[in-house]
C-alpha cells in the first residue's frame, strides 16, 4: 500500500500556484496604475469636468429637401420655426414651470400637462420635450427675456416646411404636420414635436426628403447653460426634388376652374410627365404645418365640396363617352370593321326597356368614324351587345383602366371596370344583357380617374406605351404596359379624336396652328332619373348634386411638342361646354395665343 | 459523509470570512449610495441595497451549507451535475423568461433561476475533477478534451445571448488549464493559433456586441450607447481624485449622469466617492481576498481540492479583472459584475457559495491523506 503513496501525485502543481501569485500582483499592479492615473494624475480635469461641466448630446434637425417647379421656381421650403422645449432635468419644478408657460402662450396648463405627461417617457435624459412646437416672435421674446429664471427651458430653432403658393400645389405636394403617436412609435429617429409628411409628395417621398439629423455634444454646467458645443455629425439634409409641375400652367388651370369642383390633368405623353395637376376646390397646405384648430378642421372636414379629396387620383367617376374610345378600340381588336355602318334610329329596344341615343331622332347609317366623331350611342349599343363584358372589361384592363396609375401618391383610387365575376361578388346576380349597353357608352358601373384617362389618351398618341405618371421632372419613362391595338387601329382613334375636334362635339378646341384631338363626355349621376321617356332638362333647371358631370379627354401637338390634357368637371353638365374653354385655356397656354 | 469534526472547526480560514464580510459589507454600502436618485421632487431610494442585504443573508446560508460536507464527495457528484446543467440550459430556450430580449431566466415559482450561474459551479466541479488527474502537463488531445466540455454549455449560454456569462465559463475553465499546465509543444502552436482564431469569432458576436467592441476602440463612435457609459463612468471615477467626495455625495452618480450605476458600474460610484485612497482600499481587499484562496490551492491536502480552490479564485478573478477593466476604460462593455459590489441576486448567492466550497477545501487541509 506504501508503495502507491506518491507525494508529487497529491501536490498543486507547482507552476499553477507560480501563475496565480503573478496573476494577483497583475491585477494589482494594474488597476493601481489605472487608478493613479485617472484619479491623480488626471483627477484635477475630471473633476473640473464634473464640477461645472456636462457632456451632453443634442440632435440638430435636418432641413427637408427643397422642391421647386419644372422651370426652377419654390414650391415648398424651409422656415426658421421657434419651439419651446423643456429640459426636465434641469427644470426646478415642473409644476410652476408649465404654469409659467401657459401664461406665455396662452395654453391651457392642462393640455400642457399632458404633453409632459405624455413626453416625458420619451424624451431621452437632457433631451429637451418639445411642448410647443411652434412660438409667436412676441411668444419668443417674452421667454427669452425670462429664461434666466426659468432653468431648464429652452427655445429650439428648427426649420419649418413653408408652401409658398398656398393652395395651388396642395393635391400634389401634400403637407407636413406634427408626428403623431403611431408614427412615432414605428420611426425611432423621430422625436416628439417632429414634423413628417401627410400627404401627397411629402407622405411618398417623405424618405427621401426628410434627410437624417446630426449630432451636436454640448458642454453644460450644473444649470444648464452651455458652454461649448461641437458637431459630431452634421446634420444630412433631405434630397431636394424638381416636378414636372409647371408653375405657371397649373397656377391657370387653378383658376379656370375656380369655383367648380374637378380635375385638370395636363401630361406630356412620351415622357409620363405631369405638367399640371389640378384639383379644385384645394386647400392651404400651410395651415396643417402650423397646426388646425379643432373648428377650422371641421370646418375643412365637413365642407360639401371637399376640399382635401384629391379628385385627379382619389375620386373615380363613370367616363360617359369618354369610354367609347375604348369600346371602340375594343371593337376593332375584336374583328369590326371601321367601314361597316350601323343604322341609328335614335333608339334601341332591348327586351322591355328602350335604350336611346342622345339624338332624338338618330344619326342615320354611320360608320366607326363617324359614330367616335358624333359620339353615337346606338353604334356603341350595338358594338356592347356584339363585343359583351368579359371582351370590353378584359380590353379596358389592358388600356390600365381598374388600376392604379401608380403615380407617388397616397391614397390613390384604381377605379372600376365591372366584370361578371366582380357582379356576381358585389351584389350575388349573374350580368344582364342590357348592362352590356350600358358598359359601352361608359354608364353604369365603369369608374375612372381623370389620371387614368390621360395616361390611355397618352398612350393612343405616343405609339401604344401604357406609361407610369410622374410627378417628378427628368427620369426615364417608365413602361407599364402597351396598347393591345395594332398601329392603324390606333391611329384610327386618334384620328377619330382630331375629327371630334374638327367637327364633332368639341369644336371648341380648334387651332388652326396646331393638331387637336378630343373626346368629350358626359357622365349621367342619375340614372333613374333619365328613365325612358323622361325628358331631358335644361342644366341650369336641374340641382347641383343632379347634373351630370362633364369630361373633355384631349391631345394637341405643335412643333413637335405633345402634350395630352384631360378635365373633368363636377356637375359641370355637357363635356363639350363645361370643360372645353378650359382646356381651350391650357393649349393657349402651351402653344401661345391662337393668331 | 465526514462528519463534523470539531478539530476541523478550529481551521476555519477567518481571514477569507473576514475579507468577504469586508467586501459584502462595502457593496451594500455602496449600493446605497448609488441607490438614490434624483426625481423631479427630491431623492428618493430605490430598495436596491435592502434586496442585496437579503440576497447576502441567502447567500452566508449557501457558504455554510458548502462548508459542510466533504468536499470530496464533489469528485462522484461533478458528472451528474454538469449533465443537469446541460438540461436546464437546453430547458432555457424553450421554457425561458425572456426579460431584457434576452431568453436567461427559468422561472421556477418561487424564483427565477438562471441557469448559467448553476453551470458556473458545475463547469468548475468538472473542470476541477477532469483537470486533477494525472499530473504531466496537458497534451493535445487532453486540452481538447477539456474544451470540448467546456464548450457546449458555454455555446448554449451565449446564445441566450449572454456572453458575460458564456465567456466567464470559458475563462474559468481556461484558467483551470493553465493552473494544470500544457505541454511546451502545445502551447508554443496555440500562441499562434488563438491570435489567428480569435477574430473569427467576431463573426458570432451579435451587432450590438460588436458595436461595443467598436466603442471601446473609438468611444467618441456613439457617444449615445455604450460610448456614454465609459466616458461618463471615467468622468466618475475621475472626479472622485485622492480622497474622494465622500459618502453619498459623488454628484455625477447622484444626478443620474451615470447610467447602470447599480449593476456592472457600481464601482464607478465607489471610486467618485471614496477616491484614490478608497480604489486602494477596495483593490487591495480584492487581492487579500484572492491571496487566501491561492493560500488554499497551495496548502489543499489533495489536488482535487487544490483545482476547485484554483477554479474559484480564476471565477473571481476574470470577474474584477473584465468589470474594473471595463469601467475604468481598459477593456470593451461586456456584462459582467463585479463580485461583491454589483448588485444581482443570484451572483451573490453563487458567489458567497463558492467562497463556502474554498473555505470547505481550507478547512480539511490537515485530514489525513489515505493511504
Amino acid at each position: 500500500m506504501a508503495a502507491q503513496f506518491e507525494p508529487e501525485g497529491q501536490a498543486p502543481p507547482r507552476f499553477g500556484l507560480f501563475l496565480l501569485q503573478a496573476l494577483i500582483w497583475g491585477l494589482f499592479g494594474l488597476f493601481v496604475l489605472r487608478f493613479w492615473y485617472l484619479q491623480v494624475h488626471k483627477g484635477e480635469e475630471f473633476a473640473q469636468k464634473a464640477r461645472d461641466n456636462q457632456l451632453r448630446q443634442e440632435l440638430l434637425h435636418a432641413p427637408r429637401g427643397l422642391i421647386r417647379d419644372r422651370n426652377g421656381v419654390l414650391v415648398a421650403v424651409n422656415q426658421p420655426a421657434y419651439a419651446l422645449g423643456l429640459i426636465r432635468e434641469d427644470v426646478r419644478d415642473v409644476k410652476a414651470t408649465l404654469d409659467q408657460i401657459a401664461v406665455w402662450t396662452d395654453i391651457d396648463l392642462a393640455t400642457l400637462e399632458a404633453k409632459y405627461a405624455k413626453g416625458r417617457r420619451r424624451v431621452k435624459p437632457f433631451e429637451p420635450l418639445i411642448l410647443v412646437p411652434d412660438l409667436s416672435f412676441e411668444q419668443v421674446a417674452r421667454i427669452e427675456s425670462n429664461a434666466l429664471f426659468w432653468p431648464g427651458l429652452e427655445i429650439v430653432v428648427r426649420p419649418r416646411r413653408y408652401y409658398p403658393q398656398g393652395p395651388l400645389l396642395a393635391h400634389v405636394l401634400g403637407y407636413v404636420a406634427e408626428a403623431n403617436e403611431e408614427e412615432l412609435e414605428k420611426d425611432p429617429t423621430l422625436s416628439l414635436g417632429d414634423n413628417v409628411g401627410k400627404g401627397g409628395l411629402e407622405f411618398t417621398l417623405e424618405e427621401r426628403l426628410r434627410g437624417a439629423k446630426g449630432l451636436r455634444q454640448l458642454e453644460v454646467d450644473a444649470t444648464g447653460r452651455r458652454l461649448s458645443q461641437h458637431v459630431m455629425r452634421p446634420p444630412r439634409a433631405g434630397e431636394d426634388l424638381r416636378l414636372s409641375i409647371d408653375l405657371e400652367l397649373q397656377a391657370r388651370c387653378h383658376e379656370m376652374l375656380e369655383g367648380q369642383a374637378g380635375a385638370i390633368v395636363v401630361m406630356e405623353p412620351f415622357s409620363g410627365e405631369v405638367v399640371a395637376f389640378v384639383s379644385q376646390p384645394s386647400y392651404d397646405a400651410n395651415w396643417f404645418v402650423t397646426g388646425l384648430s379643432g373648428p377650422q378642421w371641421e370646418k375643412l372636414r365637413d365642407d360639401p365640396m371637399h376640399p382635401l379629396q384629391n379628385r385627379v387620383v382619389q375620386s373615380a367617376y363613370p367616363p360617359g363617352s369618354v369610354f367609347k374610345l375604348v369600346v371602340g378600340g375594343a371593337a376593332l381588336v375584336n374583328g369590326v370593321s371601321p367601314s361597316e355602318r350601323v343604322y341609328c334610329s335614335g333608339q334601341v329596344k332591348l327586351g322591355r326597356h328602350i335604350f336611346r341615343c342622345w339624338k332624338k331622332h338618330g344619326h342615320g347609317h354611320i360608320d366607326f368614324l363617324q359614330a367616335l366623331t358624333q359620339s353615337c350611342d346606338v353604334y356603341y349599343y350595338e358594338m356592347g351587345s356584339r363585343l359583351g363584358v368579359d371582351k370590353i372589361s378584359e380590353f379596358a384592363m389592358t388600356c390600365g383602366f381598374g388600376h392604379k396609375t401608380d403615380i407617388s401618391l397616397p391614397h390613390e383610387k384604381g377605379g372600376l371596370i365591372p366584370t361578371r365575376e366582380w357582379k356576381r361578388r358585389r351584389f350575388g346576380e349573374s350580368w344582364q344583357g342590357g348592362e352590356n349597353l350600358n358598359l359601352a357608352i361608359g354608364q353604369g358601373y365603369t369608374l375612372v380617374t381623370p389620371l387614368q384617362v390621360a395616361r390611355f389618351i397618352g398612350a393612343l398618341v405616343n405609339g401604344g406605351d401604357i406609361l407610369r405618371p410622374t410627378l417628378l421632372a427628368g427620369g426615364e419613362p417608365e413602361r407599364q404596359g402597351h396598347l393591345p391595338l395594332t398601329d392603324a387601329q390606333r391611329q384610327l382613334l386618334v384620328r377619330s379624336m382630331v375629327e371630334t375636334v374638327e367637327q364633332g362635339t368639341a369644336r371648341r378646341l380648334k387651332r388652326r396652328d396646331a393638331v387637336i384631338g378630343g373626346k368629350t363626355g358626359t357622365a349621367q349621376v342619375v340614372r333613374l332619373k333619365l328613365k325612358a321617356g323622361d325628358v331631358r332638362r335644361k342644366l341650369e333647371e336641374m340641382p347641383y348634386e343632379e347634373r351630370d358631370h362633364a369630361w373633355l379627354a384631349s391631345f394637341g401637338e405643335k412643333d413637335g411638342k405633345t402634350y395630352v390634357a384631360v378635365c373633368m368637371v363636377e356637375h359641370g353638365g355637357h363635356g363639350g361646354s363645361a370643360a372645353g374653354p378650359m382646356l381651350k385655356g391650357v393649349y393657349e397656354h402651351l402653344f401661345g395665343k391662337q393668331k | 459523509m465526514t462528519p463534523i469534526d470539531r478539530r476541523i472547526l478550529l481551521h476555519i480560514n477567518w481571514s477569507l470570512v473576514g475579507l468577504t464580510l469586508l467586501l459584502f459589507g462595502v457593496g451594500v454600502m455602496n449600493l446605497y449610495s448609488a441607490s438614490g436618485f434624483r426625481l423631479e421632487d427630491g431623492l428618493s431610494l430605490n430598495p436596491f441595497y435592502k434586496k442585496q442585504f437579503l440576497w447576502g443573508l441567502m447567500g452566508f446560508g449557501g457558504m455554510i451549507t458548502f462548508m459542510l460536507f466533504d468536499y470530496r464527495h464533489l469528485k462522484t457528484l461533478a458528472v451528474p451535475m454538469f449533465l443537469v446543467t446541460l438540461l436546464l440550459l437546453l430547458c432555457v430556450p424553450v421554457f425561458g423568461k425572456v426579460i431584457y430580449g434576452a431568453r436567461r431566466w427559468l422561472d421556477l415559482g418561487f424564483f427565477n433561476l438562471q441557469p448559467s450561474e448553476v453551470a458556473k459551479i458545475s463547469i468548475l466541479l468538472i473542470g476541477a475533477k477532469l483537470l486533477s488527474k494525472g499530473q504531466r502537463p496537458l497534451d493535445w488531445l487532453q486540452l481538447f478534451g477539456v474544451l470540448a466540455v467546456g464548450m457546449v454549455p458555454a455555446g448554449l449560454i451565449i446564445l441566450q445571448p449572454d456572453l458575460g456569462s458564456g465567456l466567464s465559463v470559458l475563462l474559468l475553465l481556461g484558467g483551470l488549464v493553465l493552473y494544470r499546465g500544457i505541454q511546451m509543444r502545445v502551447f508554443k502552436p496555440l500562441m499562434i493559433l488563438v491570435p489567428v482564431l480569435l477574430p473569427m469569432s467576431w463573426f458570432f458576436l451579435h451587432d450590438y456586441q460588436k458595436r461595443r467592441i467598436l466603442t471601446f476602440l473609438d468611444p467618441g463612435n456613439d457617444p449615445l450607447g455604450a460610448g456614454y457609459h465609459i466616458i461618463q463612468s471615467q468622468i466618475a471615477i475621475g472626479s472622485g481624485r485622492l480622497w474622494g467626495k465622500g459618502f453619498l455625495s459623488g454628484t455625477q452618480s447622484q444626478l443620474r449622469f451615470l447610467p447602470e450605476k447599480h449593476t456592472d458600474f457600481a464601482i464607478a460610484v465607489f471610486g467618485e466617492e471614496w477616491g484614490f485612497i478608497g480604489c486602494m482600499f477596495l483593490l487591495s481587499l480584492f487581492c487579500l481576498f484572492l491571496y487566501q484562496i491561492y493560500l488554499t490551492a497551495h496548502d489543499a491536502k489533495d489536488r482535487f481540492g487544490s483545482f476547485l480552490a484554483a477554479g474559484v479564485f480564476f471565477y473571481f478573478f476574470w470577474q474584477i479583472l473584465i468589470n474594473m477593466g471595463m469601467v475604468l476604460g481598459l477593456m470593451p462593455v461586456v456584462g459582467i459584475p463585479l463580485p461583491f459590489i454589483s448588485y444581482g441576486g443570484s451572483a451573490t448567492v453563487v458567489n458567497l457559495s463558492l467562497i463556502g466550497l474554498v473555505l470547505n477545501v481550507s478547512m480539511r487541509r490537515f485530514v489525513f491523506k489515505r493511504a
